[in-house]
């Protein structure tokens, strides 16, 4: 079997869906367990995505066609998963803070945590701390990650984590923050989690704050 | 005399990405896009004037048939003229291939040239700047470099104003948080100007704003418009777009979709008041796929950069461009590069009003100290421009034969009437022999352009506005922030 998972790694990292979409229903026919298709198969061959991506061998439309045919693997895989959670990396909201219209970066650290396996959900832009408020208690995220691109904007974070404490949630949910104004200073100073520069070490952040 | 027929001279260097035909192609493609695919327009106001204009709305989707294009192009004026704030000189003629050069607007950081590190900008960095730019000779109107952090944010862009009109007197594009901070800069401008209508007759500034790419005219961007042609004053409007992430990958894609973003903004802006004075913009670039920055040095930015120019003299319209940056981290060999081939593209095409010069860090952050580099190879590009003229008198057959093998040309007297105005002489740039050079210091051109920066922002004064109109203008700034409090 271990070179069926071998196969099946690569065509993630080839991005071909066709063929990883094959050969997870390949597994399945043959009574392979759904999990070890995951773990093995489609999450090893994403793990190395990720890590090339981070090296610079590999593009964004690489790493999203990888995340695609792994996709694809999935959905037939998930109604096989009875009783058991689908494996996740963990929960994280995210959206562009309030006042602020600069979403392409913010849905690229989006993207990147979805094909790092983390489950997303994205509040779009203009998103003020009552809508993360409101999103925390609808999705029980393990992180919030908001984005700013402007120095007006960034102000926006701190209200955010301000209500969170008045809500008692603070301590609930690990905070994050980026964007172009944004610095580690800056995170600090308003007391969030952590700071990423760029969409590959958000996901790297977000997995050490989860760890 | 002989009579000379069939002559053909080229007064400038000839220069173009796309030829006529495909100039009318990408055009034509963008409007099937207004008309197919049409834009969003989160603006109620700007929508109904759409809908009086003949456009097809659909909620906040809104389609623009090819006529009301057209006609919005027909009333739009094919020249603006931008003034100096002190004496209403009308410098800046925004219209045929003419290129001028200036700054960008709002970094978040810039390099301190006391201390070489990177820090937020603030109104003091801001006003330097300022005062700066107004010494360079090449460079022609300002914006900001550098969003001023040190006061109430939410106002900060009426001081980041009054830094730039008081430490200049070119003219300036300026950017604002909305259209209440436009509003409160306008008022500004016309206590300079001294009245509404001189300013509209001599505008010293042109707003600024931006759609968001792919085809959405937010709230902030399409209000603007709107108020611009109301008060009849000049506006930028300028896509910043990515190939690959919000347009597509392919150079012939961004191009008709960024032209469908600002020929939308158009329709908005002339449909609203007929004949009122707008600046096409565009900074079309990609998206690095692997460190995810918008790419303000690679070679598709310099491409995208010219083929527009190509489109707007194609549709008479003035435009925008951009040159002078980078995406160095710091002041260094890739700065230089970037620079070098971003003025020079952009002086041979000819986009008018050239932004961002200083710029590093993929906009991030500022540099005095490459603004001033890059002055002179402004003027380097503008000698390029300037090509090679032939006639009797340059040709000098009389001077070769009188000189004759063996002699030479440095004592006369057509030496002397030529060598000045055919030849450029860059300040800063090193052409000294190795020991002057080295007995002058051994500095790089980095050093000479910071202790030359270090010298306008101690010794240089800047044309002042008389006591009572910078007394009103404070007054405004204290309006705004009295409203915040
Ligand atoms: C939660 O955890 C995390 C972790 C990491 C996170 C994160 C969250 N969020 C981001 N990251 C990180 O990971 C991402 C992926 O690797 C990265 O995201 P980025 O967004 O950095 O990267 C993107 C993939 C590519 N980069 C970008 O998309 C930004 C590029 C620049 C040029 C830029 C663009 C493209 C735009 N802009 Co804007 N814009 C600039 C930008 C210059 C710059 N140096 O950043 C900046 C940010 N803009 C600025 C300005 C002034 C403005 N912009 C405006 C508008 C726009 C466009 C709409 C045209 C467009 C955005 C389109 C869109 N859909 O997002 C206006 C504001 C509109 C508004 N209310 O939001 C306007 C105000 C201009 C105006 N007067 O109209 C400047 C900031 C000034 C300030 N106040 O701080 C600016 C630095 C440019 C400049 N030098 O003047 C990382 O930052």
């Amino acid at each position: 079997m271990s070179n069926y998972f071998e196969d099946l790694a690569h065509s993630v990292i080839a991005g071909q869906q066709d063929r990883v979409k094959q050969l997870t229903q390949q597994a399945l026919d043959a009574g392979t367990d759904p999990v070890e298709i995951i773990n093995q198969g489609l999450i090893s061959g994403m793990n190395v995505v990720g890590a090339r991506f981070k090296v610079g061998q590999m593009f964004v439309p690489e790493v999203l066609m990888s995340a695609r045919a792994m996709n694809g693997g999935m959905e037939l895989v998930k109604p096989l998963l009875v009783g058991q959670e689908l494996p996740s990396a963990g929960k994280v909201v995210l959206g562009t803070v309030k006042g602020d219209l600069h979403d392409i970066g913010k849905n690229l650290v989006g993207m990147m945590l979805e094909s790092a396996g983390f489950t997303v959900v994205n509040l779009g832009v203009d998103a003020g701390p009552q809508k993360f408020l409101q999103a925390i208690k609808e999705h029980k995220p393990g992180v919030i990650g908001m984005s700013a691109l402007l120095t007006t904007t960034m102000l926006s974070m701190k209200d955010t984590i301000e209500v969170l404490k008045e809500e008692g949630l603070r301590n609930k949910v690990k905070v994050i923050v980026g964007g172009a104004p944004i610095s580690q200073d800056f995170a600090d100073e308003i007391g969030a989690d952590g700071f990423a520069p760029d969409a590959a070490s958000a996901t790297d952040l977000c997995k050490k704050l989860l760890a | 005399m002989p009579a000379k027929s069939n002559y053909v001279a080229n007064a400038t260097p000839l220069f173009s990405i796309l030829s006529p035909a495909q100039c009318e192609e990408i055009f034509l493609a963008a409007e099937e896009v207004l008309e197919r695919t049409g834009v969003t327009v989160h603006d109620e106001e700007a929508r109904d004037i759409l809908k009086k204009a003949g456009c097809w709305l659909d909620g906040i989707r809104v389609r623009i048939p090819s006529a009301v294009v057209n006609q919005a192009l027909n009333s739009v004026p094919k020249r603006v003229t931008l003034c100096n704030s002190r004496t209403g000189s009308r410098d800046v003629l925004l219209e045929g291939n003419n290129a001028y050069f200036g700054t960008g607007s709002d970094t978040p950081f810039t390099i301190d040239p006391y201390t070489g590190r990177r820090r937020r900008s603030t109104k003091q960095s801001v006003g330097w700047a300022c005062k700066v730019i107004d010494a360079l000779p090449n460079l022609d109107f300002v914006m900001s470099l550098g969003i001023v952090q040190d006061v109430p944010l939410l106002i900060s862009d009426r001081h980041q104003f009054e830094a730039q009109v008081l430490n200049t007197s070119k003219p300036i594009v300026t950017t604002a948080h909305d259209i209440y901070g436009f509003a409160d800069i306008i008022e500004m401008c016309e206590i300079i100007a001294g009245g509404e209508e001189e300013l509209r007759r001599n505008p010293f500034m042109t707003l600024y704003a931006e759609p968001i790419s792919p085809l959405q005219h937010a709230w902030e961007a399409a209000s603007k418009l709107v108020l611009a042609a109301r008060k009849g004053l000049p506006v930028v409007y300028t896509p910043c777009v990515m190939a690959g992430g919000t347009v597509p990958a392919t150079m012939a894609g961004v191009l008709t979709n960024g032209l469908a973003e600002s020929l939308s903004g158009l329709v908005i802006n002339q449909a609203t008041r007929e004949g009122s004075p707008f600046i096409m913009g565009g900074v079309f670039t990609i998206m690095d796929m692997s460190s995810t920055i918008f790419s303000y040095g690679s070679p598709e930015f310099n491409l995208l950069m010219s083929a527009l120019a190509d489109m707007a003299h194609y549709l008479k319209l003035p435009m925008f461009g951009t040159a002078g940056c980078s995406d160095a981290c710091v002041v260094d060999e890739q700065a230089g590069i970037e620079a070098a081939l971003s003025i020079a593209m952009t002086a041979l095409s000819g986009p008018n009003l050239n932004h961002d010069v200083g710029y590093i860090e993929y906009g991030s952050t500022s540099s005095l100290e490459y603004l001033t580099i890059n002055n002179d190879v402004i003027g380097m590009a503008r000698r390029l421009v300037r090509g090679i003229k032939v006639n009797d008198e340059t040709l000098a057959l009389d001077l070769i034969d009188k000189v004759g093998p063996g002699g030479h040309f440095l004592a006369e007297d057509h030496t002397m009437k030529y060598f000045k105005t055919e030849t450029y002489y860059p300040e800063l740039i090193n052409r000294q022999r190795y020991d002057a050079w080295k007995e002058n210091g051994s500095k790089t051109l980095f050093q000479r352009a910071n202790e030359k920066v270090k010298d306008i922002i101690e010794n240089y004064q800047p044309e002042p506005l008389p006591q009572d109109v910078q007394k009103r203008i404070r007054a405004i700034v204290e309006r705004a922030e009295q409203k915040v409090h």
